[in-house]
């Protein structure tokens, strides 16, 4: 079994793979890792080339748009440790075409798409919980602390929902934001964040949605459990209806 | 009173409005408005009942002539009213889809005056919205029985999805409960809507600028519980409904007690377990293949707590089992315990690829503790069972079926009175 290694970027490992491709008679026997220059690792390593990474993944996308799009979301999870499985689910891919996904029982094919699943259901779910707050200036900015880096689908999502609003969406962990200004749509880093003032019927507008979250909810059939298990508490720290808890 | 107060009552008045789906149309929000509509729909909180908040949810007004027995807005009892304006259930929309509260907006209101003037009021906030603000979000929209077919159009031509609700699933029940709704006066709007709605997918065919009518479709909402009827009547009803009037959805809301009316019937608590079963045959309809017939039948007219209705079926017919995994096809493994459509779909999709294994089969996500007692694997059993069907049942049940809950209801006083 030959062993590669690579630099750690999504461009250096569709390169990477493209050159496994090209001389490996059999891919789905070869592994790849990240190289993390230790003493006793072994292993071919493969620098990183944009081009061949470009011509890869639009020839994935021309064969198999499905799988193209299962591995866009399997990058928003960053998930380390799995480039092998990768590559074996990138060959499979090759392979059969856009079914790829059908063939549940194949390991690695199972896994990126359930790593790349898991994205996609958490980027859904932000849709919905995301909270804008007004600010002074009139835009609106929202705090998120999401476990899959889904900012730029997420922005994607709002610029054709919100498009004629100013807004901000800051990924508080990973400290990067996208903002929504005069129809553009950008996305950069913020070292240093310092939380505006908010605008003055702000704080009217969320004790409106608190009264309407309290009472629209059955008295009778209270079901914290429930709640839970579709709101998971990791998320209520932003939630304007669950300030206080 | 204060836009606040208002809320507070007529959220809390709306709150037994069970639907609050936002899925089922899907619009591009206008260039320069505010919103738009995702296929799927969204849910953008849950509420302390577990339930899906995704619409902002209210009555325009509780101030009923109605005196329904069930109801909490009818006009005997001594609750708080009041109604919104146009303007304030604009501003509340749009401050709230702003900040991605809600998906869009679910407007019902209690019967003000006559049901036109009603309804009227009603058509004129969304036609504020959607022409005023140039709202591009997911409107449900209740109709109310009586009004005219004129303000039904309109209605369908503004909300992407409306609904005339059913209340109870029988004329009886709904002369006693509900003596100044009738029949007739639900069903018209309802295959009127059921008709246009038809219509608009046609001359959308022929031309992409012809209006959408309520391109979510229609749904209603029945209370379960407040009366006698069995679970059979009400699966009979609602397969009438999905094929006979292309219904989106039926809704089942357990019957909650508001109200002390001696036409009512006690209970300890609301029937939720047979709300949950009946959702559960509910779908065995609409995407499993089932008939209502096949589900219950005059002998056996209500569903059974212990078990899902699939399970129920299954049980009831040995003959129909083993399934072979490799070989059945799509309708078939949709009718085996603890297979979903999901689980079907991938089934079909990986055995192009290789004969599916036992462990294969775990991994495409089947729930086994349901499913063995069902299903060979390239001809193999995964349980020798002798396939009684009272040994399969207590299998079954010590597999972590539900436990039956304490007996549901019922003394309904007034009734045989």
């Amino acid at each position: 079994m030959n062993r590669y290694l690579y630099d750690g970027t999504p461009e250096g490992l569709l390169s990477a793979a493209a050159r496994i491709f090209s001389e490996e008679r059999d891919p789905e026997t070869v592994s790849l890792d990240e190289r993390k220059d230790t003493l006793f690792e072994e292993g071919v390593f493969i620098g990183t080339d944009p081009a061949s990474a470009e011509t890869f993944f639009n020839r994935l996308r021309l064969e198999a748009p499905d799988a193209a799009y299962t591995l866009y979301y399997f990058t928003l999870a960053e998930k380390d440790g799995m480039e092998t499985a990768l590559l074996h689910y990138l060959a499979q891919a090759l392979l059969h075409g856009d079914r790829v996904n059908g063939n549940l029982t194949h390991p690695a094919i199972r896994d990126i798409v359930a790593v790349s699943r898991k994205a996609q259901r958490e980027l859904h779910r932000m849709k919905g919980l995301v909270r804008f707050e007004k600010l002074r200036d009139g835009a609106y900015l929202a705090r998120m602390e999401p476990d899959h880096n889904i900012l730029q689908p997420l922005a994607g999502h709002f610029s054709r929902r919100l498009r004629a609003e100013d807004w901000f969406i800051y990924d508080v962990r990973r400290r990067i934001a996208a903002r929504w200004h005069q129809g553009k749509l950008q996305f950069g880093s913020i070292e240093q964040f310092v939380a505006p003032a908010l605008s003055d019927e702000e704080k009217e507008v969320q004790a409106l949605w608190q009264t309407f979250f309290r009472t629209i909810a059955i008295p009778d059939r209270k079901n914290p459990r429930l709640q839970k298990s579709n709101m998971p508490m990791k998320y209520w720290k932003y939630l304007t209806e669950k300030q206080g808890e | 009173m204060e836009t606040l107060d208002k809320l507070q009552i007529l959220s809390g008045a709306a709150r037994y409005d069970a639907s609050c789906a936002s899925s089922g149309s899907r619009r591009e929000g206008p260039s320069c408005g505010t919103g738009n509509t995702s296929q799927g729909g969204i849910c953008h909180s849950w509420s302390d009942d577990g339930r899906c908040i995704s619409l902002l949810k209210i009555l325009l007004s509780n101030d009923c002539i109605y005196d329904c027995a069930y109801c909490v807005n009818r006009a005997t009892n001594p609750v708080p009213r009041a109604s919104f304006s146009a303007r304030e259930v604009v501003e509340l929309t749009m401050e709230f889809y702003r900040r991605n509260y809600i998906e869009g907006l679910f407007l019902s209101s209690a019967v003000m005056q006559s049901p036109d003037h009603t309804m009227e009021r009603m058509v004129s906030v969304v036609e504020l919205l959607r022409t005023e603000e140039r709202f591009g979000g997911y409107i449900h929209l209740k109709i109310i029985p009586g009004s005219s077919s004129a303000l039904v159009q309109k209605a369908g031509l503004y909300a992407d999805r409306i609904s005339v609700n059913i209340e109870l699933p029988s004329q009886e029940s709904l002369n006693r409960l509900a003596p100044q709704k009738h029949k007739q006066a639900i069903l018209e709007p309802m295959s009127l809507i059921g008709r246009q709605i038809q219509e608009s997918l046609l001359e959308r065919k022929s031309s992409r600028n012809a209006p959408r009518f309520a391109p979510a479709g229609q749904s209603t909402q029945m209370i379960v519980g407040a009366s006698p009827e069995s679970d059979l009547q009400i699966l009979r009803l609602s397969e009438g409904l999905y094929r006979k009037m292309h219904l989106k959805r039926v809704y089942y809301s357990a019957f909650v007690p508001v109200n002390e009316d001696n036409r009512l019937p006690v209970l300890a608590s609301p029937p939720l377990l047979r709300e949950h079963r009946l959702y559960q045959a509910d779908w065995l309809l609409r995407f499993y293949g089932f008939s209502a017939a096949e589900i219950l039948s005059d002998d056996a007219p209500n569903l059974d707590e212990t078990f899902d209705p699939k399970t129920s079926w299954a049980l009831r017919h040995p003959e129909f089992f083993p399934v072979e995994i490799n070989r059945a096809d799509y309708g078939t493994l949709l009718r085996v315990p603890g297979i979903g459509v999901t689980s079907a779909r991938r089934i079909v999709a990986a055995r192009r690829f290789s004969v599916i294994t036992p462990e294969g089969l775990k991994k495409i996500g089947v729930v086994m503790k349901r499913a063995k007692y069902f299903i060979t694997c390239s001809g193999r059993p995964f349980e020798k069972t002798d396939r009684q069907p009272a040994l399969l049942k207590s299998r079954l049940l010590l597999a972590g079926g539900s436990a039956p809950e304490p007996p549901r209801q019922l003394a309904l006083p007034g009734l045989f009175a």
